[in-house]
């Protein structure tokens, strides 16, 4: 169960960091087209077929941001009550939370366009709670080596008998 | 060997994933949607013979008046038509097929064209003619239908499928029949699929010009519609600007069409005149100088321009890419000009008229709120529209009755716009915000609905039928922003996502 919860709290993490790529990959695409003579209006974002370079860009933000993080953090949270290491839930939520702030931020930032400045700042929090998360529950695997020794599929087992 | 406890354990953990897979499913079948006749749904008094019963969608105030109407007196949809005894006077048929489109000064896409090319025909009528417009389905293997946008045709004819009829599959035909009663600005598309088939190009324009020509009548009379195509902007399916020639210090009437899913700006290098919105005359309209006029997603807007009396040309923005250069034969053309961030407001734009009703006691008054939150719709899992804290099915049905005076409080607590489009009605806006409207009568079809705005619009219930009124950026739709008016005694034998495969949005 460590492992998993360890493995979780790195793909939050790593996924943000796709998040960030995706999204400059994607404004870049949009300059790109616009500096050849195209026009990006309300028209073009809606048919969800700019044809431009970036425009896969939006869609990996849009689906790894809206969908898979917040799944995989919601995982997190869930397995984080096997976890045998104080305060490991309370990480996860914390990284839940975060997850859930930035999600809500993300979808009302086209109202509120200056919401992008803590989506922006949000996103950092995450990288560094979820790695944060992972660190101190690897650091307890290595203080308890009974840990160390069992496959994560007995995980929940081992769990209890090390406790 | 794991101790007692610990296979206790186990299993309680077992037992409780088991039940919450179990509960998951349950939840979730729930949400298929199935067959279903759109009668059946927010809880109308008409729907006791779907699975949606007892939603209990209403909110207004006046919305608990239900329609106890004798079966007797029960009409179909598909009996509100235009006199079938009356020979057209306007007679167009359409062939809808599933094809590349050519679209010129640009790349081909895969699209859908009408009579071989997209946007389809202009079709032009006068005032109080009987138009017939029969659809051809040679190719669009998801079935395809007709909605006149903006025209309040009988609802016989107003081309929703599953809803006024089954989507005519390939081979089919369809007969459209409706007096012009209302000149104006309008386009056609269809109402199956729409959010592909409309974004793929099955659509064209229709103008109906007056009975009699007004006496301030433009001096030249141009269409533009403006369409992406797999993200090229098109000014009448065109990748270019177009040239009007016009005799110095004569008007030119442009007719901008927004069949696209977002609103489109409109601006210019000279100033211009709003004479027109959703094909409704502006009540004297003033020059508009230094702002932009915005066009909601389906929405139509004519702009006057007057050609420079000393020969030289105006450049008209029409959307964000595309202008018309208006002026004499030999003028060079104007750059372009900067798009104005200011807006005009039609909502204090030309002088008060005469609406032609009292709203200010109305006999139905409804909420309709849009909202966003998670959910499962149709078993599809997402972040969808609500109406009045509802999803989809499960949205309030409008019931009103013939004769009656609607008023609807539209209220947006969603991020985003919605271009909200009632068929077969045009409504007046009534107040913004809590303040009155102070201009022309602002009467529309499709009304843009800004994040945190709340409008007040009101209607006559003088078209029987049962009448979608949802938001024209059409994914919306799909995500649930779709709710109907519904007379009191109008029933629809079709059904959505049954053998038809009629799936309207």
């Amino acid at each position: 169960m460590r492992k998993l919860y360890i493995g979780l709290a790195w793909t939050v993490a790593g996924a943000v960091v796709v998040q960030a790529a995706a999204i400059a990959f994607a404004f870049g695409g949009m300059l790109n087209l616009v500096s050849e003579g195209g026009v990006v209006d309300k028209a073009l974002l809606e048919s969800f077929q700019a044809a431009g370079v970036g425009e896969i860009g939006f869609l990996i933000h849009g689906v790894v941001g809206g969908v898979l993080i917040p799944l995989i953090a919601l995982a997190l949270l869930v397995v984080s009550f096997f976890v045998r290491v104080r305060g490991t839930t309370t990480w996860a939520a914390i990284v839940f939370g975060l997850v859930a702030l930035q999600v809500t931020l993300g979808f009302s930032i086209t109202d509120m366009p200056y919401l992008g400045l803590i989506h922006g700042a949000n996103a950092l929090a995450v990288v560094a709670t979820a790695s944060f998360s992972a660190f101190r529950v690897r650091r307890a695997r290595e203080a308890d080596p009974a840990d160390t020794s069992v496959t994560p599929s007995e995980g929940a087992s081992s769990d209890a008998v090390s406790a | 060997m794991p101790s007692r406890r610990d296979l206790l354990r186990c299993a309680v953990v077992g037992v409780a994933v088991a039940t919450a897979l179990g509960a998951g499913a349950v939840a979730w079948s729930s949400t298929l949607l199935g067959e279903y006749s759109v009668m059946t749904m927010g809880g109308s008094a008409h729907g006791s013979s779907g699975g949606h019963a007892g939603h209990g969608g209403e909110s207004g105030g006046a919305a608990a008046a239900s329609g106890t109407v004798a079966s007797s007196s029960e009409v179909s949809v598909t009996s509100l038509t235009a006199d079938p005894d009356r020979a057209p006077d306007v007679r167009v048929e359409l062939v809808a097929r599933q094809e590349p489109i050519d679209v010129p000064g640009g790349r081909r896409v895969d699209g859908y064209t009408l009579n071989g090319t997209s946007p389809g025909p202009e079709i032009r009528a006068r005032q109080g003619e009987l138009v017939e417009v029969t659809l051809v389905n040679e190719s669009v293997a998801a079935g395809a239908t007709l909605h006149w946008h903006g025209i309040d045709v009988p609802n016989a004819a107003d081309g929703v499928a599953g809803i006024t009829q089954d989507a005519v599959p390939v081979g089919g035909r369809h007969v459209y029949r409706f007096v012009a009663q209302d000149a104006g600005t309008y386009w056609y598309h269809s109402h199956q699929v729409s959010h592909e088939q409309v974004l793929r190009g099955l659509l064209g324009a229709i103008v109906i010009d007056p009975a009699v020509p007004s006496t301030d009548a433009a001096d030249l009379d141009v269409t533009a519609l403006l369409h992406v195509y797999g993200g090229q902007h098109t000014l009448n399916g065109r990748v270019a600007d177009e040239r009007v020639t016009a005799d110095p210090g004569s008007t030119v009437r442009v007719r901008v069409i927004n069949s696209d899913q977002g609103t489109a700006a409109v601006w210019s290098t000279a100033p211009y005149r709003v004479v027109a919105t959703d094909g409704d005359d502006v009540s004297e309209p003033t020059d508009v100088d230094g702002q932009r006029l915005l066009i909601p997603a389906g929405g139509r807007a004519d702009v006057a321009v007057r050609a420079p009396a000393d020969g030289s040309a105006v450049r008209l923005h029409v959307g964000g890419a595309r202008s018309i250069v208006i002026g004499g034969p030999e003028a060079s053309d104007p750059p372009a000009a900067r798009q104005p961030s200011e807006t005009i407001d039609l909502f204090a734009y030309g002088s008060p008229a005469p609406l032609g009703f009292d709203p200010s006691s109305p006999d139905r008054s409804y909420e309709y709120v849009i909202a966003r939150r998670f959910g499962i719709i149709d078993g599809r899992p997402g972040n969808f529209w609500t109406i009045n804290g509802r999803m989809f099915p499960d949205v309030p049905m409008f019931e009103v009755r013939e004769g009656e005076v609607v008023v609807m409080h539209l209220r947006n607590d969603s991020g985003d716009v919605h271009p909200m489009h009632l068929h077969g009605h045009h409504v007046v806006v009534l107040s913004r915000d809590g303040v009155a409207a102070s201009g022309s009568p602002w009467i529309v079809d499709s009304l843009d609905v800004h994040p945190g705005e709340r409008y007040d619009i009101a209607f006559v219930a003088d078209n029987p039928g049962i009448w979608s009124d949802h938001c024209h950026t059409l994914p919306h739709a799909v995500d649930g922003l779709v709710a109907h008016v519904m007379y009191e005694g109008v029933t629809s034998p079709f059904t959505i996502n049954g053998d038809a495969g009629n799936q309207p949005e």
